[in-house]
């Protein structure tokens, strides 16, 4: 009787797990096609934007060595190189301001705290784009519109705003016992040293976020590129690239190409993620006894 | 001590702008001026691998010109967003850039072109067709160097269709598979424009909106729903027609210059380019109308140099350098002592682009109300394409279109 009664537990259990693996199945399934659909694409011998067939009839490596190669029309390598260049420097600067605004909100305590708050609560609920015109004519009266400072003007663009996305980092801070911050205070730190030295070791699961939300920003960001480059190509970030082998004169020669370009793009953020991950786990664990 | 420094700097100042005087009196005295010109050219007119015209032409211009000392800044805009990018900010703009006519009200309203006058006028005028002279006039006043044409036409598979053939679109769907962009609405109004629809009269009088209803579009939207019902008729979209062309599905493809060098290739000496069939509607033969514009070459008002702008631009749009962008890159001319040359008369893919742009178009309005005709039109297409206009509400949903295209609502 009792064998049965576990017997059928076990049973049970089974059928769920059969169920669920399923519908896991046909979701990922779903989610997994479209990706899976650019990355066959990307290896398509065949030209063109629009196939017949969901597999391709022949596969080749040409798109991506034309990518690399045939530089006169569009200049992928040095598109890739800008967008890089910026995004890096852009997600170090605003990794810092987020997370030093963050704990100067969770942390100090000052008149304009409250007041910052709900400014950047209402500041952020426009879009970032609706200021794009005028922070054109800023970057254009300070010059950084032409030549190579664009690239810097992309990376001011990127990070400026970034102390405003406090909200996340600072909840993660608040939830560091401030016990570890008056140890800290009683042993002669200062209110920096107690930042780099104590809360940022503890916070690597937000350190971890806050990298790879501002390095994917400029990555993948195209309003801005496009304004501020205008007719500039050689400070083209990817986006605008991609953007450009879609139009009409383009399309057939370089769709398999675009494919291409959008499975590369996709590697650094693969990377960056796989090489922080590790640290998502790691945290609090062992920060404060009992 | 602080006197003694005052002096200094202001002897140091005295100094640099004597300096200055004497530097430009004495480039004056040489008679070379040194200027700095940006051109902003589509990518393929300064790409290696096609002959780099931009740069070529930019020289030999600097070559005819040795009153300047030019500096050339190229930058990278095709002609269907340079104008937006000009009338954003012209000061910050290129001295030189190319459009596609359809944006020239953006740039008028800008005030971001330059009017062409006097000896520049005439010689664009000597040079250019009625037709094309229009579609870079605004009220009366030229605003660019006009270098090309811009339409659509018809590209065929010559074993399938004969010459005959392919005068009228029903005979060919007859004989073989038609592909037409059907939700594009740059290309379905020639079905409503060829049986007497018209849009701002004659496309300058905004006022006069646009007539896409009554009889004469039902019978248009009717003979459509027929048409998308025939086997022999594909709808073009997202590249479905070249592909159909490449895998031999389809036999003939509506598409402009940009894609004769991809169908060359695919059809090599079978292919065939047209201006555009006539169409049987209730047994009446109706022509279809392309929209078309031209390309142009436009000087920035804000430029600091602007007899040269204007003079290279002139350069950049002469016969000398058409002929050349013609044999680099295929762009089909406009100048009439080009097209008088035999040997570019018998190019089929100039005769075609030129027949349908003399023939079987109209000019494509650039009245500001223009931008509230595409969506209602592609809406058209694809209703019937979705089979949710039929033979039995074809007559609500074509005024229905015709409401919209005069609506100024979103």
């Amino acid at each position: 009787m009792a064998g049965e009664k576990v017997k059928s537990a076990k049973q049970k259990r089974l059928v769920n797990n059969i169920i669920v693996h399923i519908v896991l199945a046909v979701l990922a399934v779903i989610w997994v096609f479209p990706i899976f659909w650019v990355v066959l694409t990307s290896f398509r011998a065949e030209k063109g934007s629009y196939v017949s067939t969901f597999f391709p009839q022949n596969y080749t490596l040409d798109n991506y060595i034309k990518l690399f190669t045939d530089t006169t029309l569009l200049n992928f390598p040095r598109m890739f190189a800008n967008t890089l260049i910026i995004a890096i420097c852009s997600c170090i600067l605003s990794t810092f301001y987020v997370l030093a605004v963050s704990y100067c909100l969770s942390r100090l305590k000052f008149k304009l705290r409250k007041p910052y708050m709900n400014m950047a609560m209402i500041l952020g609920l426009f879009p970032g784009f609706m200021s794009m015109v005028a922070v054109y004519f800023i970057l254009k009266a300070l010059g950084l519109s032409e030549g190579g400072l664009i690239r810097l003007a992309l990376i001011l663009c990127y990070s400026g705003g970034a102390g405003l996305g406090f909200q996340i980092a600072k909840g993660f801070f608040d939830t560091i016992p401030l016990a570890i911050d008056e140890a800290a205070l009683i042993d002669g730190c200062t209110r920096w040293q107690i930042f780099w030295k104590i809360t940022l070791p503890l916070s690597k699961p937000v350190i971890v976020y806050t990298v790879l939300t501002s390095f994917i920003g400029p990555w993948v960001d195209f309003i801005f590129a496009k304004v501020i480059c205008r007719a500039n190509a050689n400070y083209y970030t990817v986006a605008i690239g991609l953007w450009r082998m879609l139009e009409k004169e383009y399309i057939d020669n370089w769709y398999t190409c675009f494919a291409a370009g959008a499975v590369l793009i996709s590697i650094p953020i693969a990377a960056l993620f796989m090489f922080l991950q590790r640290y998502y786990v790691d945290g609090m664990s062992g920060a404060v006894k009992g | 001590m602080k006197r003694r420094l005052a002096i200094l700097m202001a002897a140091v100042m005295g100094i640099c702008t004597l300096g200055g005087c004497g530097r430009q009196e004495q480039s004056a005295s040489g008679g070379v001026e040194h200027i700095s010109l940006m051109i902003w050219a589509p990518s393929g007119d300064q790409s290696k691998d096609k002959g780099e015209w931009l740069q070529t032409c930019c020289n030999a211009f600097a070559e005819e010109h040795p009153e300047y000392d030019i500096e050339f800044v190229y930058g990278v805009a095709d002609e269907a967003t340079a104008a937006d990018a000009v009338a954003q900010d012209a000061e910050a703009s290129a001295d030189v850039f190319m459009f596609a006519n359809d944006n020239i009200t953006t740039l008028t309203d800008a005030k971001a072109a330059a009017k062409f006058g006097g000896i520049y006028a005439d010689e664009i005028i000597a040079t250019n067709s009625e037709a094309v002279l229009d579609s870079v006039k605004v009220d009366g006043y030229i605003y660019g160097v006009p270098f090309t044409t811009n339409t659509w036409f018809m590209y065929y598979d010559k074993r399938v269709f004969s010459e005959e053939d392919v005068k009228n679109l029903d005979t060919m769907l007859e004989k073989g598979v038609v592909s037409f962009p059907f939700t594009n609405s740059w290309y379905l109004p020639a079905f409503y424009i060829g049986n007497g629809c018209t849009l701002f009269e004659d496309g300058t009088v905004e006022e006069a909106g646009v007539d896409f209803a009554g009889e004469k579009a039902e019978e248009v939207t009717d003979y459509l729903i027929d048409l998308l019902a025939n086997p022999n008729f594909v709808v073009d979209a997202d590249g479905s027609g070249i592909a159909g062309m490449r895998d031999g599905s389809i036999n003939a493809m509506f598409s402009g210059s940009w894609e004769a060098g991809n169908l060359q290739e695919i059809l090599g000496e079978n292919m065939g380019v047209v201006s555009l069939p006539t169409y049987t509607l209730n047994g009446e033969e109706k022509q279809m109308m392309s929209y078309a514009g031209s390309k142009v070459i436009g000087v920035n008002s804000r430029s600091k140099h602007m007899v040269a702008a204007v003079q290279l631009a002139i350069y950049l749009g002469s016969a000398k350098a058409q002929s050349l962008r013609y044999e680099l890159e295929t762009v089909v001319p406009c100048n009439t002592e080009l097209l008088a040359d035999e040997s570019i008369a018998a190019d089929m893919l100039v005769k075609a682009q030129n027949d349908t742009f003399n023939n079987t178009s109209i000019l494509q309005p650039t009245v500001g109300a223009m931008k509230n005709c595409w969506s209602p039109v592609e809406l058209m297409g694809k209703g019937i394409r979705n089979k949710t206009v039929t033979h039995e509400n074809s007559k609500e949903q074509t005024q229905a279109m015709n409401d919209a295209m005069n609506s100024d609502g979103l």
